[in-house]
């Protein structure tokens, strides 16, 4: 334990945000499997899932202005923002590393401090997901809650398939995404590190 | 008046009793006479019949009123006698032959002696006459039940009396402000149901209402630029067709069925003619006797009958042209076309989504899982050159700490 360091890395609103928001997700997408595939699943009644899905959608959606005001008040969304003059390099050493360096044990190019949390592809996965592509699912969800109070928008964008094909390439996109995120997270020093961490907040340092 | 000239008329050519007459008859005449005679006999009903025109001699005065007393509220009230002639002629029963004295069928004559031609109180007429197997299954509705409450529940409350149209090719918007809307409110009953908005402007009422009617789909061609809802005689016009040649023009491959590539190509055509079509889809029900069988909670409330990708519900879809004689023409579209981007505002869960949106995020999900077990399996393998490493490290850190 001598060589361990224990660094503070996740501050408790966003590990409440982050957990809210997991929840969130999983419940999200397996209500939105039963929804869209209502006659092949049997999990529970498709007005059940049609209502969960919908309060839960809310929840998500309050959670994610939470995440925006903590971020935009304390000046740490500067964790989400590459620096693009050396993000190419650092996004290469980065994916030689998972593809290669991880199984000969070589050592992560990215350290972890709070104040660069993320390495360069978490850094552009993360800014893509939170300012493009939750907001594009959130605002087609709450189209498709309330499909004529909304008719204007939907159909200035095309109509309603237009934005159920949004919504379900994105749900498809979340839920790959799901599988790669918690795979990711078992690339700590242990494969339940990075899972500890968010509950207490302590990255142990190697 | 020609009611009663037709009267003398056979009168004067027929008796044949009448010995003088006969007398001056030659042989020819008294055949005519005769032929005359015997088709009198066998048509009297045509050759008798008082005209619609004769009615509206006095009834398209649009001033012609009777007090009378409301049925339900016992109070008196001026009904308005009244009838459009121009309306009435568009009507289902002047376009299918009936005229005023087939369901007013106790006016057998008109007496123009008198200041009334015909009885003061004509009898109720009574639809099921002509209208059986609608009548049985009005019977068993909850329409009929409230008569228990007090409440007599008539034919025409809904269907109107002179003005009947056809209803086969009516939108949603046209059957249900007719009919169910003119009495409820369906926000007041449908607590349980999820967005309410979509299936009152997508759903007709009986499709659930009366779960035993056939159901179907019918599409109106709709401009995506303007908006506007085209009318049956409106495509065809634009088409530069007649009725009568869609389906040569549409169905290439003559099967008596638009498939999803004769269906883009109708969307082709239009586009040519300067239209931007899209269609908007309904959901309604076949104009069939049992739809008169509403009933009171047995009504659809199972989702997944409708929300499935296998739902019954759609497989009958239409485009209806209205004819100029009042007739419906329909041509049956195959069903995929459900899922077409050019019905880009009817989608129903589960119902009728894009296959192909199934097939790009089954390969998403199956590429991200696939990466992710293979990198696993990798780590795996490579369990023994990292501890070799691990331990090759830790052998070299202790002999520079030594």
């Amino acid at each position: 334990m001598s060589n361990k360091k224990r660094i503070y890395i996740h501050p408790a609103p966003v590990r409440v945000w982050h957990w809210i928001n997991a929840a969130g997700f999983v419940i999200l997408i397996l209500t939105g499997f039963q929804i869209r595939y209502a006659d092949i699943l049997g999990w529970i009644p498709l007005k059940d899932a049609i209502t969960i899905h919908n309060y839960v959608g809310f929840v998500v959606i309050i959670n994610y202005f939470l995440w925006i005001i903590y971020y935009l008040g304390s000046s740490e969304i500067k964790i989400y923002i590459p620096d693009f003059r050396l993000f190419v390099a650092k996004a290469v050493r980065q994916v030689k590393y998972y593809g290669y360096g991880i199984f000969k044990g070589d050592p992560n190019p990215h350290t972890m401090i709070p104040d660069n949390k993320f390495n360069a592809l978490q850094q552009q996965s993360y800014l893509g997901i939170m300012l493009l592509l939750l907001p594009a699912q959130m605002i087609s969800g709450v189209f498709l809650w309330k499909v004529k109070g909304y008719s204007d928008y939907i159909n200035l964008l095309g109509g309603i398939k237009v934005i159920d094909t949004i919504h379900v390439l994105l749900f498809f996109v979340f839920s790959t995404f799901l599988i790669v995120h918690c795979y990711l997270a078992t690339l700590g020093h242990t494969p339940l590190a990075h899972f500890k961490a968010m509950f207490t907040g302590y990255e142990e340092d190697h | 008046m020609l009611f009663a000239a037709r009267i003398q008329g056979c009168e004067t050519t027929g008796p044949p009793g009448e010995n003088y007459t006969m007398k001056k008859m030659t042989g020819l005449t008294l055949r005519y006479g005769l032929g005359i005679l015997f088709i009198c006999c066998l048509w009297p009903a045509s050759m008798f019949a008082i005209e619609n025109s004769e009615c509206l001699e006095c009834h398209s005065d649009e001033d012609l009123t009777k007090e009378s007393t409301d049925n339900i509220l016992q109070s008196s009230i001026t009904v308005q006698l009244y009838v459009d002639e121009e309306k009435f002629n568009h009507s289902v029963h002047n376009i299918n032959g009936i005229t005023c004295v087939d369901c007013h069928s106790d006016i057998e004559e008109l007496n123009y002696d008198e200041d009334l031609p015909h009885k003061e109180y004509l009898e109720t007429v009574c639809c099921a006459t002509c209208h059986e197997e609608e009548g049985d299954a009005f019977k068993s509705s909850v329409h009929m039940e409230i008569l228990k409450k007090g409440i007599t529940m008539t034919c025409y409350a809904c269907h109107g009396y002179h003005y009947v149209m056809q209803m086969e090719s009516a939108s949603l918007a046209e059957r249900e402000n007719q009919y169910c809307l003119r009495c409820h409110n369906p926000y007041q009953y449908h607590e349980w149901l999820p967005a309410k908005d979509s299936h009152f402007a997508m759903v007709e009422c009986i499709v659930c209402h009366s779960p035993d009617v056939p159901q179907e789909i019918h599409l109106h061609f709709v401009d995506l630029v303007t908006n506007k809802l085209y009318e049956s005689d409106e495509i065809i016009k634009i088409l530069g067709i007649g009725y009568d040649k869609f389906m040569p023009l549409v169905d290439q491959n003559e099967d008596g069925l638009i498939n999803l590539d004769e269906f883009e190509n109708l969307i082709l055509l239009l586009r040519q003619k300067k239209v931007h079509a899209r269609f908007h889809a309904e959901l309604v029900a076949d104009v069939v006797p049992v739809a008169h069988d509403v009933k009171r909670g047995i009504a659809e409330k199972t989702c997944q009958k409708c929300h499935s990708a296998n739902s019954p519900y759609f497989d009958a879809v239409f485009i209806l042209f209205k004819l100029e004689d009042g007739t419906v023409d329909r041509h049956e579209v195959v069903r995929s076309v459900l899922e077409s981007y050019n019905l880009g505002h009817f989608y129903l869960m589960a119902g009728t989504r894009v296959k192909l949106l199934d097939k790009i995020g089954f390969l998403l999900l199956a590429g991200g899982a696939s990466v992710v077990f293979l990198h696993l399996i990798i780590r795996v393998l490579t369990i023994p050159v990292r501890r070799k490493k691990k331990k090759m490290s830790e052998e070299k850190r202790r002999f520079s700490d030594e």
